[in-house]
């Protein structure tokens, strides 16, 4: 897209004219701005400037082309009324697939030429710079600066153009191939496009289909976007970053906790025995202990069995019984100790000691029953029952960090796989994971 | 939008935490057992644990 400043005419006016190739009455809706115009009826390409209207080019359309925004519709970019004036069909081919997109001229006898481009239901609202944008010294991939915000190179790409319609405010030819230069930064991209020696820069704004049907009161709806584009900026970009945040937030308040409760939590010992089985005994080995006061509110009760166990195994059943009101709660507890030397070294399986906590126990007065097996011919274990009231879970910690850090790391991965489609469209894709080439 | 549900989903996850650590939840598997008669204290080997006819590993490598 290249463009000149506007020459706002003294008093706007449509002129009518007529195609010297077939007399098809034409519409000159850029008065004397324009510098091409094209004959709907013969698709000839004529030259505007010259009162004769000399045909340029003559193309053939395979397929006549019907622009989304109908010419001479009307409507408020960015406050401005605009008035659709153009039409193109660009095309770039990679690896042998051919992409096409569209572009709209859209004019404003005072404020001259503006674009639109659609590609799939993705619009951009360009218009050209001002100024030369710089390029990042030693950048891979390359980069630009415009305005203080920096773009990566998306794409280079050789496009033709394969259909046009209307008014241009420059010298347009079907079959003629610039060099298209994409950087992006979304929601904005700046292009750059190389015809011979000379580059024109623009740049993109991203707009919704739905923002361009309100602003040109088009009928029905437009077309749902497909895939991600180039500049589209990620709708969950804002969120994922706040996201984070808050997680930070939350998981200094779970450290917080962690310590108050630890601080105020009982952690009271308020049983203790030493024990002996013998499993080469016959007979029922089970036992009660003394009674001990469970005290305060609702609380668990963590159960800790430290044995002397070399290579073997035991099990303990047992039952926390309330004393007053037959409630019991009651568990099984493998301990379990293996060790050895084998030809990848030394290892060890299991632990001598085991610890566990029963949940919501009132208080209350209680004992303990303890049922201990083991196999035949182990002889005798030792072991201490040790019980204490009110002990922090640290386990519970671990599961709220986990339901926290859950939403989080999920949306992360769906920001991650919207980076992902879009620049798997560019010339930097990202590294491809499995077997799939 | 995302964001005040994750603070609401957030806050919920630190009271419910809360909840559990005071009443003492815990991650173990324990079977509660209503009315178990008076006997037991003098007759231990008169209850019957649930866990007691579990499969017992032999461990070892």
């Amino acid at each position: 897209m290249s463009a000149g400043g506007p020459t706002p005419p003294t008093k706007p006016q449509v002129r009518a004219l007529n195609c010297p190739h077939c007399g098809a009455a034409l519409t000159l809706r850029s008065f004397n701005n324009a510098v091409t115009i094209v004959c709907e009826s013969c698709h000839s390409i004529l030259d505007a400037k010259d009162p004769n209207l000399q045909v340029l080019q003559q193309f053939k359309a395979s397929a006549d082309e019907k622009p989304l925004i109908p010419l001479g519709s009307r409507g408020k970019i960015r406050g401005t009324e605009y008035e659709a004036i153009g039409f193109q069909r660009r095309t770039i081919h990679v690896d042998g697939e051919p992409y096409s997109w569209h572009e709209y001229v859209l004019f404003n006898p005072y404020k001259g030429f503006r674009y639109l481009t659609e590609y799939n239901g993705h619009w951009n609202d360009v218009s050209t710079l001002k100024a030369l944008p710089e390029q990042v010294p030693n950048s891979s991939p390359p980069k630009v600066r415009y305005l203080g915000e920096t773009y990566r190179h998306f794409q280079t790409a050789k496009a033709g153009t394969s259909f046009v319609l209307g008014e241009f405010p420059w010298q347009v030819r079907v079959g003629e191939a610039d060099v298209v230069t994409d950087y992006v930064s979304p929601p904005r991209v700046l292009s750059s496009e190389k015809t011979g020696s000379e580059v024109n820069w623009s740049m993109g704004e991203y707009m919704s289909g739905k923002d361009i049907w309100r602003a040109f009161r088009l009928p029905g709806d437009p077309p749902e976007p497909i895939g991600v584009y180039e500049n589209q900026p990620s709708p969950l970009t804002s969120d994922t970053m706040s996201i984070w945040v808050a997680f930070a937030a939350f998981a200094l308040a779970l450290v917080v906790m962690m310590i108050g409760f630890d601080l105020t939590a009982d952690k009271r010992e308020i049983f203790n025995g030493y024990y002996k089985f013998d499993s080469n005994k016959r007979g029922d080995a089970s036992f009660v202990t003394d009674e001990f006061t469970l005290s305060g509110h609702t609380s668990n009760v963590e159960v800790n069995t430290s044995t002397d166990l070399n290579n073997r195994w035991v099990y303990l059943n047992y039952a926390l019984i309330n004393v007053d009101t037959g409630q019991a709660f009651d568990f099984g507890r493998e301990v379990s100790y293996y060790h050895g030397y084998d030809s990848d070294g030394s290892w060890s399986e299991g632990s001598a000691n085991d610890s566990v906590a029963v949940p919501k126990v009132p208080a209350g007065r209680y004992y303990l029953r303890v049922e201990p097996e083991g196999d035949p011919g182990y002889g005798v274990t030792y072991y201490t029952v040790n019980v204490k009231r009110d002990v922090p879970q640290y386990s519970l910690y671990a599961l709220a960090l986990g339901a926290l850090l859950l939403p989080a790391i999920l949306l992360t991965w769906r920001t991650l796989s919207f980076e992902h489609m879009r620049w798997s469209e560019s010339d930097h894709p990202p590294i491809k994971w499995g077997n799939d080439e | 939008m995302i964001r005040i549900l994750y603070i609401i989903y957030g806050t919920a996850v630190l009271l419910g935490l809360g909840v559990a650590q005071y009443q003492g939840w815990s991650l173990a598997t324990v079977n509660e057992v209503k009315n178990v008669p008076r006997s037991v204290r003098d007759n231990p080997g008169s209850y019957r644990s649930v866990y007691s006819a579990y499969h017992h590993y032999t461990g070892g490598k």
